[in-house]
């Protein structure tokens, strides 16, 4: 029933300015994805001078610019570690923080201001400590720890909304079946919020990845991805760069649809759909 | 089959913080009984199930379970099954893992697990629906699934939190009698909170009336419907019209009232005697009521014994019977329920003054009680 309106004159403000903003969001990243296909002879700016893979074969090899092979591998493993903490504790802290314990206020209060400290900063004295104690900072233990005081007051929040959904019967229900708690928390209660967790998951992974300023003074010798590509602003001059942010944002990417597909299938198995 | 399942509590009182939730029950449920703990919300109904149950712990007192005191055991060394409000069914199981998770978590093995599970939906029968996940069930079809996952624990007890609430009002007539059936076949006592009174009446051989966190009363369906105790319990049940009055005097057996009307109503006067000047409070049934239309548009009270005066100001028709509901000069209803013949032969229009009458062998008298019920939205049609 496509019936003509006329539209006020505001709409044609907001749809303008919402269209520049899609532009600017986008356009940028855009310009980097197809200039990643840049031709050998080409350059860092338009035009394309042939299409190629050639920049992405570039970052494999071990080159003057930087070391992308062994920054992405640290990344990758870092995200993976953050995640698996990340998921572990914030669980087991939601979990907690339904029953009203001592200290629960001060707890909650403490892990969410180091939501809000700014994270250069954070670094900087972790940093120090690891100097003052005198420990090397490394990528798997100072950065590690750094970038937990981000991500995990981030599932902690996320967990506070899956469990606000979690109906408590479900356990009663279970223990009334005559579940022990180890039982109710591996048959029922884990099962159930599962999607949830996939969801803190996926925050620590992406938060982990891209994660530049509790990571600049703790990583010690060997930098992660974003450092790298900082670095490498400054030093490479071919569409190498490019080639890298495209990289990355596959990555990213490949992260958010395994995440939101698998908890997809679970809902749909959970409306029934897939039966045997 | 031998009846078992008899629950006894003994003083149980529960308070959460500051506000008293139970005070002080006392109740004895025979083996194999089907009970009904009826009130409105909020009245403790529900805590009382649950503490039978064991998912909550009284402050005080003791609950025991044919004899056995089960305070502190877990819910399933209590021989009880609880099936909740809104069935809790786990969402992410199939009907069969539903009902086979007590098999499962005691260690059954797969195979018979899934047999019993099998034959336990075979009984109600969901057999069909062994592979379907919870969501693809209507209420009525859930509230069978958890039926069969409470009953596979072999409980003596089985404890039904409102289990006809979330079905629609002709699925709750068929399942509220697959309940009674099922008691029957099982052989187990059944403890069902609800606060319909419809409900109530229809499945329990016990209803026991609650309101404040105590017992008003414990009696059959019969009893609560046709000789409530107090005021309360005769206005939360419906089907009868309460009335109060100074006592005038006294004589042989019956007590003569006067409301502040001037209407007069007797009462048995029952023993001791009351002084004269206390008041009194008797309940009628609205089906033992006769109405006869006055000529005298204005009349407020009519001068013979056991009569009120009012304006009806609606009129119901309901099959047999037609429910005339009649404002009394002082704002309170009356309901006389008039067999549909006898309405029609000369029927009382919406604004008539009419006449209620009725004979002194109808009138049950009541204790007085305070209540939050609110009469006029509760009460039940007959």
């Amino acid at each position: 029933m496509a019936q003509y309106r006329k539209r006020s004159w505001t709409f044609y403000v907001l749809a303008t300015f919402f269209i520049l903003f899609v532009l600017f969001l986008y356009g940028p990243m855009l310009a980097i994805y197809i200039l990643s296909f840049q031709g050998p002879t080409g350059g860092l700016t338009f035009p394309l001078n042939g299409v190629s893979l050639h920049w992405f074969g570039a970052l494999f090899e071990q080159q003057r610019t930087g070391d992308f092979a062994g920054s992405f591998t640290r990344s990758i493993l870092l995200a993976f570690l953050v995640m698996i903490c990340t998921v572990t504790f914030s669980v087991m802290a939601g979990l907690a923080f339904r029953r009203r314990f001592f200290g629960s206020t001060a707890i909650f209060y403490m892990a969410v201001a180091s939501l809000v400290m700014p994270g250069l900063f954070l670094s900087l004295g972790i940093g120090l400590i690891f100097r003052v104690i005198d420990v090397p900072t490394n990528w798997y233990v100072s950065a590690l720890g750094a970038q937990l005081t981000w991500t995990l007051p981030f599932g902690l929040l996320i967990m506070f909304a899956v469990l606000s959904r979690f109906n408590r019967s479900y356990e009663e229900a279970a223990r009334d079946l005559g579940a022990t708690n180890r039982q109710t928390l591996q048959y029922i209660v884990l099962p159930i919020l599962f999607p949830g967790l996939i969801a803190v998951a996926l925050f620590g992974f992406t938060l982990s990845y891209d994660e530049f300023p509790r990571t600049l003074l703790t990583v010690g010798p060997g930098n992660t991805l974003p450092l790298e590509i900082y670095a490498m602003t400054t030093t490479v001059t071919s569409p190498a760069l490019y080639a890298l942010g495209t990289v990355t944002t596959v990555v990213s990417f490949a992260a958010i649809i395994l995440s939101l597909g698998s908890i997809a299938i679970i809902q749909w198995r959970r409306g029934g759909r897939f039966r045997k | 089959m031998a009846q078992i399942g008899g629950i006894e509590l003994a003083n149980v009182t529960k308070q959460f913080g500051d506000t008293l939730a139970i005070d002080s029950v006392s109740m004895i449920v025979p083996p194999g009984t089907y009970c009904c703990l009826l009130g409105p919300s909020g009245c403790g109904k529900t805590t009382l199930l649950r503490m039978i149950a064991g998912h909550d712990e009284p402050t005080a007192g003791d609950v025991l379970i044919d004899g056995q005191s089960v305070l502190g055991l877990p819910p399933a060394k209590r021989g009880t099954a609880m099936m909740f409000q809104s069935y809790a069914l786990f969402p992410h199981l199939t009907c069969l893992d539903n009902v086979a998770f007590n098999l499962k978590v005691r260690g059954v093995a797969k195979a018979e697990r899934r047999k019993q599970a099998h034959e336990m939906l075979d009984r109600v029968q969901m057999d069909g629906f062994a592979d379907r996940v919870p969501a693809e069930l209507s209420g009525g079809q859930q509230q069978r699934i958890a039926l069969a996952r409470s009953l596979i624990t072999n409980p003596k007890v089985l404890l039904l939190d409102e289990p006809l609430s979330a079905l629609d009002e002709f699925l709750r007539l068929q399942m509220r009698g697959n309940l009674r059936q099922m008691q029957k076949e099982f052989g187990i006592t059944f403890v069902h909170v609800t606060h319909t009174q419809m409900e109530a009446i229809a499945v329990a051989e016990l209803v026991i009336v609650m309101d404040h966190g105590q017992i008003d009363q414990a009696d059959s369906a019969r009893g609560v419907y046709d000789t409530p105790h107090t005021t309360y319990v005769a206005r939360f049940i419906g089907g009868q019209n309460v009335l109060g009055g100074k006592v005038v005097r006294v004589e042989s057996g019956a007590a003569l009232l006067e409301d502040a009307r001037g209407n007069r109503f007797t009462v048995p006067s029952g023993d001791p005697a009351p002084d004269t000047g206390e008041t009194r409070y008797l309940s009628i049934r609205r089906d033992w009521i006769e109405m006869e239309k006055l000529a005298d548009p204005s009349a407020t009270h009519s001068d013979a014994v056991n009569s009120v005066v009012g304006k009806v100001w609606m009129t119901e028709y309901q099959g047999t019977w037609v429910k005339v509901s009649i404002t009394l000069p002082d704002g309170e209803e009356f309901v006389a329920n008039i067999n549909d013949g006898t309405f029609f032969a000369n029927p009382a229009r919406e604004g008539d003054t009419v006449v209620a009458r009725w004979s002194a062998e109808a009138v049950h008298s009541l204790e007085h009680r305070e209540s939050s019920f609110d009469t006029s939205r509760g009460g039940m049609q007959a």
